[in-house]
């Protein structure tokens, strides 16, 4: 059967509101009786708090609940949404306030007001005396003995310490006929979602919160909160946003603004709003720095004998997703990534005095695909290797055990048609050497590869991967579906009402997200992260329509006096197949179904019968059958001012499998936004701290550069590879992630097309590159 | 010490008691429950905030909201036309707006409304801008989802609708 909804653009539900105001966002919830909160942070990366005195503070009129360290509970908790807090994998070292402040922006106290205004008054009232304690912003030097200990749980600061091995490494380097070594080293970046970090926290004297947040995760925001506050999760009750302003993975963990909002609310009886300034934004998340020491054997035709890494990852104050980016970092950023027999690979996750890493979107795979991708480039370079057949060469091969997922295969896998596509569309094979423009003006392309990656969790034991879905038929014909998933503007509220509309045979604009969803009214969803909402949340949708479906056509067959498995939906009409002249509007069998025993229509009065009785509605909370990988390679070609060092990235094209487009205009929009973040990441963002007092120094946009319209390339080209996947919903597998992954070492390979100039470090500045043709001195 | 204030915002005006040192962004949102003009940044660097006063594109968190005495404030809730015919579809949109939509330049849609209020002084100044001055137009407006490039394609819709 041909497909009505699916693969076509439609308009996103939700834009009219959001081009005409926006009411949906948490940023706009007003109580009655609400509070203000601001926070007190330390000025210092490493104290202890002797005293802190808020008598003056709680003296100032429209005060009226203040918070301190010893108000707080002292049961350490991870903040990370996606496991329970009890899991194996994750360190539970967080407090909402702490005795002993880690990092330079730590909050120290709070206070509740009438206005932010007398809030911010209130904090200058507050004094605290701290001891200073000797700071490490260095990981490396903190794995270092003598260094100062920041967490007496972790002997060297090493929060956790993953070694995963296959093959016998030895034997590999003892085949190899050439062995490459190189340091890869990524900068701290931030999501910079566009709408600040916010919370209403109402706590209602019984034991009950009701949280508003701009978050990624209803249920594990649920978690977090109860398991903070020490009560069961039923008391808090998560409302769900319609929309949020941007995540990225920036927003899949408890900040510290709900936890004290909750505490806050308690103390003055009454709803408490946060909202963090930008400032505040830039040091509460970020993609992680990591340095990679590579090693790779390889024989003279370019085949991988033996691959090995060591990764150090800069987690900061608290372990949170540092735990386990570092693995996502060393699995699918470099052990999984291409066939090899034998491999190692070591990681460090490590404490410093920095602010706390979060998720972000790659979660660990950008860092890792800047070494591997480059080094493979630089691999070619020296052995006089094509760099598309090195890849396709060492590439898994459709049908292959998946390397990660046991008992599953790569049944779906075009990475080979990824790399072919994308080097025809950009002239790859076209390509000069370097410097072969005559000025000062040097035009190159390059390319990298995310070979593997996931459609959500399965597979990850520690990790959720189950959604849910109900989808209610009304009278009119329409249906509403409730759902947990959060659409954090990358479409799903899009996506989601196409694959029911699909599955139901109803138009597109008969089929809405409902605007009230809340932990109490919804199925248990994962969070929007991992690639995985379309894939795993689509699936539950799927499954919801198909048992509304079910009971819709057996009414009908009995209105039809036919058979329900002779029936078929489409156009909002149920038809007897084959015989288009016998159909029914759905507006009519759900009106059926929802009738009294004697239902009035047009026609008279007329009997139906008990069967047909009862809302056509459907339930589901599901685990995926799989976890799909995608294949993606990104194309760019770059121009070099070698007077400037400026890289312009001049157009970019994007090979991905993603099994089947629900929504092209969507999708593209997911790639080109993707590069837009990478390209950053490649060239220009980077959260500076100052290295003697850890104050953050690019706390605002003015400081912190992000590609504007004028930065990005006038074209972004989408081609999207359809394998159809079996176990997705209508054949699809995931997006989100590789597109953000493979810029930033394409850019760099393409810098050294353009001029043999080769970058290890990020972002690469024009002062770098000035630096590296002999134009600037070295430090 | 408060200072009263008479706003013009999309047409109406408003007497209002503000704080010599309350931004315009928080006299719209706060004081007038206009929420399309939103906060990013607080400090003039990311254009959520943009707003139209007397047809210039400005960073209302920039401007103090007794600057904006008898200047005319339009916010992206003043675009478009009043059409109400009693179905409850509302506001005729602006071609801009309409554009956005269309070519599914809106995915979270938090910049979405300084966008298109800087767009809006583009094609209101500029017949059949091409792409450079259309970038350079909304370069003080910052996006993390779409990579600019379907806002583009909208104003360009935009452009040659009106």
């Amino acid at each position: 059967m041909t497909l009505s909804i699916i693969g076509k653009s439609v308009p996103r539900p939700d834009a009219r509101d959001k081009v005409t105001g926006g009411k949906g966002y948490p940023v706009n919830v007003r109580l009655p009786g609400m509070l203000h909160a601001k926070m007190l942070r330390s000025p210092y990366p490493h104290a202890r708090i002797l005293r802190i005195d808020t008598r003056a503070a709680e003296q100032l009129p429209g005060v009226k609940a203040v918070l301190t360290p010893a108000d707080c509970p002292q049961r350490k908790y991870t903040t990370v949404y996606f496991v329970p807090t009890d899991a194996a994998s994750m360190v539970r070292d967080m407090l909402v306030m702490s005795d002993t402040v880690r990092y330079a922006g730590q909050p120290v106290a709070a206070v509740a007001a009438t206005s932010i205004e007398i809030a911010e008054q209130a904090l200058e009232l507050i004094e605290v005396e701290y001891e200073e304690l000797p700071f490490v912003f260095d990981p490396e030097e903190a794995m270092q003995p003598g260094a100062p200990q920041l967490h007496e749980h972790a002997e060297h600061n090493i929060a956790v310490n993953p070694v995963m091995e296959f093959g016998d490494l030895e034997a590999g380097f003892a085949a190899a006929d050439h062995v490459f070594e190189g340091v890869y080293e990524t900068q701290r970046v931030h999501t910079c979602y566009m709408e600040p970090r916010v919370c209403v926290v109402d706590a209602d004297g019984n034991g009950n919160f009701v949280v508003h947040s701009s978050m990624q995760h209803l249920f594990g925001l649920r978690e977090k909160l109860a398991y903070v506050l020490g009560i069961p999760e039923s008391r808090v009750r998560v409302i769900k946003p319609p929309y949020i302003g941007g995540g990225f993975g920036g927003k899949l963990d408890i900040g510290y603004i709900e936890p004290i909002a909750a505490l806050l609310s308690v103390r003055a009886n009454r709803p408490v709003r946060i909202e963090q300034t930008r400032y505040e934004d830039f040091i509460s998340t970020a993609r992680h720095p990591i340095k990679v020491y590579l090693k790779t054997g390889i024989t003279k035709d370019g085949v991988f004998t033996a691959r090995y890494a060591k990764s150090i990852l800069d987690t900061g104050a608290h372990a949170t997703h540092g735990a386990e980016v570092i693995n996502v970092h060393g699995a699918f950023g470099f052990l999984l990534t291409y066939r090899c027999e034998h491999r190692k690979w070591e990681g460090y996750s490590v404490y410093t005095n920095n602010m706390v890493g979060g998720g972000y979107r790659g979660y660990g795979s950008p860092q890792a695909c800047f070494a591997v991708e480059s080094q493979i480039d630089e691999i070619c370079d020296e052995l006089n290797l094509d760099p598309i057949e090195f890849r396709r060469k060492n590439a898994h091969q459709p049908g292959d055990p998946h390397p990660f997922v046991q008992g599953m295969h790569l049944d779906t896998y075009a990475f080979d048609e990824c790399l072919t596509r994308g080097a025809e569309r950009i002239g790859y094979a076209q390509r000069t050497p370097a410097n072969t423009d005559a000025g000062h003006i040097k035009r190159g392309v390059g390319f990298a590869c995310q070979p593997l990656w996931v459609s959500g969790c399965l597979g990850f034991p520690d990790i959720y991967e189950h959604s849910g879905a109900i989808i209610k038929l009304n009278v009119d014909g329409t249906a509403d579906l409730s759902t947990a998933a959060m659409d954090l503007g990358s479409g799903q509220i899009t996506t989601l009402c196409q694959i029911a509309a699909e599955a139901l045979g109803l138009p597109m604009e008969a089929v809405r997200i409902t605007e009230t969803a809340d932990t109490t009214t919804v199925p248990f969803d994962a969070p929007s992260h991992a690639s995985r909402v379309t894939y795993s949340a689509g699936n539950a949708v799927l499954a919801a329509a198909n048992v509304a479906k079910e009971r819709m056509l057996k009414v009908a067959g009995i209105m039809l006096e036919a058979d329900a498995g002779d029936l078929e939906a489409r156009d909002g009409r149920i038809t007897v197949k084959g015989s288009p002249d016998i159909s029914i509007a759905i507006a009519d069998v759900v009106r059926r179904a929802e009738s009294p025993f004697i239902q009035v229509t047009e026609d008279g009065p007329g009997p139906t019968t008990v069967e047909e009785k009862g809302t056509i509605i459907g339930l589901s909370s599901t685990a995926p059958a799989g976890n799909p990988s995608p294949a993606s390679v990104g194309f760019v070609e770059v121009t070099v001012d070698t007077e400037t060092g400026e890289v312009r990235v001049e157009r970019a094209v994007y090979a991905h499998d993603l099994g089947k487009v629900i929504n092209p205009n969507g999708a593209e929009g997911q790639v080109e936004g993707g590069f837009q973040q990478a390209i950053g990441y490649a060239l220009m963002e980077n959260l500076q701290f100052d290295e003697n007092s850890g104050a953050c120094l690019t706390g605002d946009f003015l400081d912190y550069k992000m590609p504007t319209a004028v930065e990005m390339p006038r074209s972004i080209e989408s081609i999207f590879i359809e394998s159809n996947e079996p176990t997705g919903p209508y054949g699809a597998k995931s997006l989100s992630e590789p597109c953000i992954t493979v810029p930033a070492p394409a850019i760099a390979n393409a810098i050294f097309n353009a001029t043999g100039v080769r970058i290890r470090d990020l972002p690469i500045t024009p002062e770098k590159i000035l630096v590296a043709l002999g134009k600037l001195p070295s430090e | 010490m408060k200072k009263l204030v008479q706003l013009n915002v999309n047409g109406d005006t408003h007497e209002l008691a503000v704080n010599p040192d309350e931004t315009l962004l928080g006299v719209l949102r706060n004081h007038l429950d206009l929420i399309g003009p939103k906060r990013g940044c607080d400090s003039g660097g990311c254009g959520c905030c943009t707003v139209h006063v007397d047809g210039k594109a400005v960073y209302s968190c920039m401007m103090y909201a007794v600057s904006a005495q008898d200047k005319n404030v339009v916010t992206i809730e003043g675009l478009g036309q009043n059409n109400d015919q009693g179905n409850g579809n509302g506001r005729e949109l602006d071609p801009l707006q309409q554009a956005f939509i269309d070519a599914g330049a809106v995915q979270c849609g938090y910049c979405t409304c300084g966008v298109i209020m800087a767009a809006k002084e583009l094609l209101d100044t500029v017949k059949n801008p091409d792409e450079d001055e259309i970038r350079h137009a909304i370069a003080g407006n910052l996006c993390r989802c779409t990579g600019y490039q379907k806002i583009v394609d909208a104003i360009k819709l935009a452009a040659a609708a009106v």
